[in-house]
């Protein structure tokens, strides 16, 4: 994986001046490392130490002495320990009560965050003009070629939670239902936080210094777990200030509107590939190839969720040996001759089965609604469920149609 | 000499002619131990393969050879082959079979013929995750590989939504716990009955107190994940919704109940380590053990304690704070006992004398290594500390360390100490030191970086990473290669013992409990000719030598 910015990456952040309770944690860990060591050399040292003096060809077998018991030593290596244990016992509570405590909401700015297969996205409160904030998306793979040397950097593009310096931040986090668990990781901060589906989440920080920071998911989701990448650019107050006022969509500028920077955004490509006809893990989206199996499928089963004005699609339409010959055109393309049984879906997706105005669907191309009820309410079918995606907009749609049917 | 148990063998079933039928159905528990190992060490070498094939991805970042799901699904093999295939049978039924039977001078276990199905239980539930690894679609003649993607833990809803064969291996860990409770019981019951005449609780060797102290947990603990497996399996099938949040059920909850089982289980594994360190120590400091009772207890306090600090594991999972600083204040008390052995285990070493045999290398090469894993253990004990190392390498060098340097070592170390035991030959000591050597080094060189990549920000599970953590992996890469030389090293060495080792008698590294009292080597069929009257402790030695011996009719001639 490589990323946009090389110069400010995960490592920046062990100056632990990130955020204020990094220094808190590292504290906790030198103080741990140090006793650590004490204890470790306690049981090492002497280990070694006796191997060397008391070995065997050093010791005669009437020096050996069968030494049981010694209270005073038995009580010091348990009482020493044991004050050892509970300094470390108290710092881990302190550090976790500061990591833990969270700030006045009114004296801090609360940002949603939502965690899905394979995305971070945050919803910010409405600014001045009542404008609301919608941010993050996937991470665009880098391509490497045959020999694994990278041609193409990886990237976040704009999409990033940005925050001001100096400012409590209170992260509101949770999952879709139907996915599953993440972690909200920035390691420059030394914060984490699982994401839960169904649950609400929280979790706060203060950067202290200006900087881009990693953001990585901590907790096993799939496939792209390790490309559940984002970032979290502190910006100075006022830049942000001005950014957050205003309706770009970001600091760095606005978001590409083209239909394969939103499917990029939203995560789609994932999933789907757009240029290959590569089943990834839901179907390939380069042509409106409907197979043989899905079309008996709905033809058997009717389909009752696309949302078109016509209502759901009756199961059983067609049967048997027509239903096979309906089948067979529609996987093909409808290219050749057509069926005479396909009269049964052509009242409905037209004579040419290029759909009706919006009444039923297309079996070629993709429309407009197609793709609006599917993503708002996902779709289970033969291959698998897809999730739903609420948040994208019309606007978005619509350059998805026009960019996929245009691609093909 | 007599016949040995591999000349002569009772069975579950009738009196079989052929060597091979007469191993398939044996009940001796010596027999029963060697197939465990036999099976155990395979299925190892599977894991080790499949870790080996990670560290080669891992070796730069992007993709180099295998898919980002193939990836997944290696660790996920990884992970239910070393815990539920090899680490929780483990020492108990290698070890536990072999030679907690001869340590209190009993024939066999209390039940053999339950002994010998237990071993075939776990035959069958290693076969049902074979038969998870693929998906066989006959009529177009395709075979994809299928395993569960989901890592060891088969967090909820993950597992319940993922299509791969999760299920199956679901089935297969129930059904390895359920042999893992049969032996338990088996065991306890032995601990309680079968003790030669005289000897108490607090005149057992500590190899016989871990396995006791494992037993119960083996008995008490085991039941919970088998239902949390069951649970997930009607969760999936049957939509019970008591997991899936969609269907107003707690994910968290699966995180609950299975580290209810899965927390208690390390100790389950490092119990009976710990009991062959003290075994091997004493013998080879040749003196007497330092603290007996307190080891002795310390075992049976870690079992209990362990039972309440499972919630350390889900620091960061959005369990309420109140019940993290619990967690973490009870996990502290697991600490202290662990820290007393190490301190009574050195103490035994002083003035004694100190002989440098394989065994005691092992040994003492664990107390490092476990050391580490032990005290980074603490690290991750603290709540603040381990909100940052939570689900990084930090937390995967420690768990190594801990088991693979303290469980897996010690295992090796039992290996090599009993192993003229088992088989009444001595393998070559310099070949079996050099190996020693590679994995020691080999070990460390893997695992440590990962302390430095964690901390740094490295988490698990990741098949692709940040340029920065380039170097980590490559040193651990080079460490690896290092690590599977040694094992395949040390694994030659003994196999070719077998054959060409030199005989060696019963008791070659004049120890003093009764496994190495028997009248020849290997040892007969049922053991000791006589069960002796034990009215002296386990390790008394005088001017470096036995104080207890036993003529070929076990009566005392010291």
């Amino acid at each position: 994986m490589s990323v946009e910015m090389n110069t400010n990456n995960v490592l920046e952040g062990f100056t632990s001046s990130a955020a204020t309770f990094a220094a808190d944690i590292d504290q906790v860990l030198w103080v741990n490392l140090v006793l650590s060591i004490i204890l470790f050399l306690s049981v090492v040292g002497p280990m070694l130490y006796f191997a060397v003096k008391y070995r065997a060809s050093n010791v005669k077998d009437e020096d050996i002495e069968n030494i049981t018991h010694h209270t005073g030593l038995e009580i010091t290596w348990t009482v020493v320990p044991t004050l050892m244990l509970a300094v470390f016992f108290w710092y881990g509570y302190s550090s976790m009560k500061t990591l833990r405590t969270m700030p006045d909401a009114s004296n801090a700015i609360t940002v949603k965050i939502e965690g899905s297969k394979w995305k971070w996205r945050y919803e910010y409160p409405a600014n001045s003009n009542g404008y609301v904030h919608k941010l993050g998306g996937a991470f665009t793979k880098p391509v490497q070629d045959e020999n694994g040397k990278v041609i193409v950097k990886g990237t976040m593009d704009k999409s990033a939670l940005y925050v001001p310096v100096g400012t409590n931040v209170i992260l509101e986090m949770t999952a879709p239902l139907g996915d599953v668990l993440h972690s909200f990781y920035i390691p420059a901060f030394r914060m984490k936080e699982d994401v839960v589906p169904g649950r609400i989440t929280k979790q706060w920080f203060k950067a202290d210094k200006v900087g881009e920071f990693d953001v990585e998911c901590a907790e096993y989701c799939g496939t792209d777990h390790s490309y559940m990448y984002s970032r979290v650019v502190v910006l100075p107050k006022a830049e942000y200030e001005a950014w957050f006022n205003s309706n770009a969509d970001t600091p760095k500028g606005n978001y590409a509107k083209g239909g394969d920077a939103v499917l990029q955004r939203h995560g789609c490509k994932t999933c789907h590939s757009v240029t290959t006809d590569k089943e990834l893990i839901g179907p390939s989206l380069k042509a409106r190839i409907l197979t043989k199996e899905q079309v008996l499928d709905v033809i058997k089963n009717g389909q009752a969720k696309l949302g078109y004005d016509m209502g759901a699609m009756p199961a059983g339409l067609a049967t048997g040996a027509d239903a096979q010959e309906i089948a067979a055109y529609v996987a093909g393309g409808l290219k050749g001759k057509q069926p005479a049984s396909f009269a049964a879906c052509s009242s409905c997706h037209g004579e040419d089965g290029k759909g009706n105005f919006g009444v039923a669907p297309s079996l070629v191309s993709y429309d407009a609604t197609l793709l609006r009820n599917v993503l708002k309410h996902g779709k289970k079918g033969m291959i698998g469920t897809m999730p739903p995606f609420p948040y994208v907009s019309d606007e978005e749609v619509s350059a998805i149609a026009e960019y996929l049917n245009g691609t093909k | 000499m007599g016949k040995s148990y591999f000349d002569e063998t009772h069975c579950a079933i009738g009196h079989p002619k052929s060597t091979f039928m007469q191993w398939m159905l044996t009940v001796d528990h010596k027999r029963i131990g060697i197939m465990y190992a036999v099976v155990m060490f395979t299925f190892f070498f599977v894991a080790v393969a499949a870790a080996l094939t990670m560290r080669f991805e891992l070796f730069s970042p992007g993709q180099q050879y295998i898919e980002a799901q193939t990836f997944n699904q290696a660790f996920t093999l990884h992970g239910v082959i070393m815990i539920f295939m090899f680490i929780i049978p483990g020492i108990p039924a290698v070890f536990g079979n072999i030679v907690m039977p001869l340590m209190i001078g009993a024939k066999d276990v209390s039940f053999p013929r339950l002994n010998w199905f237990t071993f075939w239980l776990y035959i069958f539930g290693c076969i049902v995750a074979l038969t998870s690894l693929f998906n066989f679609n006959i009529s177009e003649g395709e075979v994809l590989f299928k395993f569960a993607d989901t890592g060891w833990t088969f967090y909820a809803p993950y597992s319940l939504n993922t299509d791969t064969n999760v299920i199956t291996t679901l089935v297969a860990g129930f059904i390895l716990g359920m042999a893992s409770i049969l032996t338990g019981l088996n065991f306890l019951v032995t601990i309680h009955r079968l003790r030669a005449p005289g000897m108490e609780f607090f005149k057992m060797p500590l190899f016989v107190w871990g396995i006791y102290a494992t037993a119960w947990i083996q008995l008490l603990a085991t039941p919970v994940v088998g239902i949390t497996l069951v649970l997930a399996i009607l969760e999936k099938y049957f939509g019970i919704g008591i997991f899936d949040p969609s269907k107003g059920g707690d994910p968290v909850l699966f995180q609950h109940l299975f580290w209810i089982y899965s927390h208690p289980a390390v100790y389950l594994m490092i119990l009976p380590a710990f009991g062959i360190m003290s075994e091997i120590i004493p013998a080879f400091s040749r003196r007497e053990i330092f603290g007996y009772r307190t080891i002795a207890l310390s075992s049976a306090s870690i079992a209990g304690i362990g039972y309440l600090v499972w919630g350390h594991h889900l620091y960061t999972s959005g369990m309420s704070d109140t019940a993290k600083v619990i967690f973490s204040f009870l996990t502290f008390f697991v600490a202290i006992p662990t820290g007393i052995k190490f301190y009574d285990w050195i103490a035994t070493m002083y003035k004694g004398k100190i002989i440098l045999a394989t065994p005691m290398l092992w040994a003492l090469g664990t107390i490092i290594t476990f050391a580490v894993g032990g005290l980074t253990g603490v690290t991750i004990a603290m709540v603040g500390a381990d909100i940052h190392l939570q689900d990084t390498y930090y937390t995967i060098a420690h768990f190594h360390y801990a088991m693979l340097g303290g469980v897996v070592f010690l295992l090796f170390a039992g290996m090599h100490y009993w192993f003229p035991l088992v088989f009444g030959k001595m393998y070559n000591e310099t070949h079996a030191k050099i190996a020693f050597a590679l994995n020691f080094i080999g070990f460390n060189v893997l695992w440590f970086p990962m302390f430095i990549a964690g901390y740094m920000g490295m988490p698990r599970r990741y098949f692709d990473y940040l340029p920065e953590f380039q170097i980590y992996h490559q040193i651990s890469f080079i460490g690896a290669l290092i690590f599977v030389t040694g094992l395949i090293y040390m694994f030659t060495v003994l196999i070719r013992a077998t054959k060409n080792g030199k005989p060696c008698g019963p008791n070659p590294w004049n120890a003093t409990t009764l496994e190495w009292h028997l009248p020849s080597s290997p040892p007969p069929l049922e053991n000791h000719t006589k069960v002796p009257y034990v009215d002296f402790r386990p390790y008394e030695y005088h001017h470096g030598q036995p104080v207890v011996k036993f003529d070929e009719n076990m009566r005392r001639i010291d």
